[in-house]
């Protein structure tokens, strides 16, 4: 008798909490502190206002319709944050950012843009499909063990003071965009594999970013790429390049050897072999 | 002298604060998507391609090719804004879209539709590929293919014409020939790709 009131209550809980419906949001400003659980269906511009604050549970599943009101073939879903944001997953419960498309594909939606945002803190979150999984600027961060991938930008950045650990960013356009603009960046133990371009030095970099004992290998084109008005030197040191042998890193970068108008990239130290994203804690 | 320096460390402090923030066309979070044309010919998507891999690959714009239905179509195109740019010839745009005479000096002819367009249109004819198209030639001129750029569009991004340029004297005759070959039996993408890598442009 016991067992089966036992069970009984047992899927009562189960229906209720499976019962719960979608949280659906179109257009939203949120100018208070909420907190988002389940399934969050976003059609529109969800804004975080400078006084507002978002906290994402772990194994919330934030989904974006595809749809494009301005006709450029980007999505034009997004979550934009002013004010306070914290989405701190778990290894076994992340938090999903993804398209809510049939068939996704990069750009279903915008992005996860923090912009002058007073708080910014992402760790176990998976970003899929956007234009940008995150984008950050003027603001300090910081996104840990977290996924980015299918994605135009993975992890894309200027200004910043961000510290970004144990981030794997795979299959994207560019795995990592930024423009330095005098940020504090310290990028470490992070997986940057298999995007047509890891590592994007759009412009304006004093070389001041920390980006060291990455894994910055087996991406498609290029590991490294200097964009067009980057003509000031960039230094990588200690990161694994996938091989030890110079010139074969030399031939992963996309700098003055290619085009003299641009600077030079140079990988000082090479480490012997990959690092661990998941043991950045450690070090 | 105590306030003087008191109030230059809040000048500075501003400066810092607030210089990154000015808004630049580098800094856009995702920016202008620009549109290049094209007429269903593989030279032309070919060219097209060649412009949109060039731009987006260097620079991390997004650069959409689309399709025009005619030189007429992608002219009133480009100055109604529906697109930045198109591969255009210089004996098309002297007769048939400036409705001028005829002129068979190859220099002059291109000094002649690009002074018009800058100063009548705001179209600016960048460098030629390095190829004329006897095919695309109305009666008594040379056809010498070359970008057609919205001004506009070149001041919103300050380095697209030193980019693009870098496309000029690239292609001569024998070459466009070669890759229109190759795009009639595959993608203009692959093919523009390829010629691009090759050259390390990208």
């Amino acid at each position: 008798m016991r067992f089966a009131l036992l069970a009984i209550l047992i899927l009562v809980v189960i229906g209720c909490v499976a019962a719960k419906p979608p949280l659906e949001l179109a257009d939203t400003v949120i100018a208070d502190r909420q907190v988002w659980a389940g399934e969050v269906r976003i059609r529109g511009v969800v804004t975080v206002k400078k006084d507002g604050h978002l906290t994402i549970l772990p194994g919330t599943r934030v989904v974006f319709a595809p749809f494009d009101r301005d006709g450029d073939g980007i999505g034009d879903g997004e979550l934009l944050v002013e004010g306070g944001l914290v989405a701190r997953g778990t290894a076994a419960a992340p938090i999903v950012f993804t398209s809510g498309a049939a068939r996704p594909k990069a750009a279903d939606w915008k992005y996860l843009y923090l912009d002058f945002a007073r708080e910014g803190e992402l760790a176990h979150v998976i970003s899929e499909y956007a234009y940008s999984g995150v984008q950050i600027h003027f603001c300090r961060a910081t996104v840990t063990d977290s996924e980015f991938r299918f994605n135009v930008d993975g992890l894309r950045f200027s200004t910043v003071n961000l510290l970004a650990a144990g981030n794997r960013v795979h299959h994207n356009v560019h795995g990592v965009r930024f423009e330095e603009r005098r940020s504090q960046a310290y990028l470490h133990h992070n997986d940057i594999r298999d995007n047509d371009i890891g590592l994007f030095v759009v412009t304006r970099s004093d070389d001041a970013a920390r980006i060291e004992r990455n894994n910055i290998a087996g991406n498609r084109q290029y590991n490294v790429k200097m964009g067009l008005e980057q003509a000031k030197d960039v230094t990588l040191p200690r990161n694994w390049w996938g091989s030890t042998e110079p010139a074969l890193i030399e031939q992963s970068f996309f700098d003055r050897r290619s085009d003299p108008s641009l600077g030079l990239v140079s990988a000082p130290e090479p480490l012997a072999g990959p690092v661990d994203p998941a043991r950045w804690q450690a070090q | 002298m105590k306030s003087l320096r008191k109030l230059s460390a809040i000048l500075i402090v501003l400066a810092l604060a607030v210089g990154p923030a000015l808004p630049s066309p580098a800094a856009a979070c995702v920016g202008k998507t620009l549109l290049v044309g094209a007429l269903d010919t593989p030279q032309q998507q070919v060219l097209a391609n060649l412009l949109a891999i060039l731009i987006g690959e260097r620079t991390g714009t997004t650069v959409k090719v689309v399709p025009a239905a005619s030189h007429a179509a992608a002219h009133e195109a480009l100055l109604k804004a529906d697109l930045d740019m198109y591969v255009e010839y210089t004996g098309i745009g002297q007769v048939q879209i400036l409705k001028a005479p005829p002129i068979a000096d190859q220099a002059a002819l291109y000094k002649a539709v690009k002074e018009r367009y800058n100063q009548e249109l705001n179209l600016v004819w960048l460098e030629p590929f390095g190829f004329t198209d006897p095919k695309l030639a109305p009666g008594g001129t040379v056809a010498e293919a070359a970008p057609v750029v919205r001004k506009d569009t070149l001041k919103k991004f300050p380095a697209l014409a030193r980019l693009i340029n870098k496309l000029g004297g690239a292609i001569d005759a024998a070459t466009m020939q070669k890759l229109e070959g190759a795009a009639g039996s595959g993608s203009a993408r692959d093919v523009a790709r390829k010629f691009l890598k090759d050259k390390r442009l990208i």
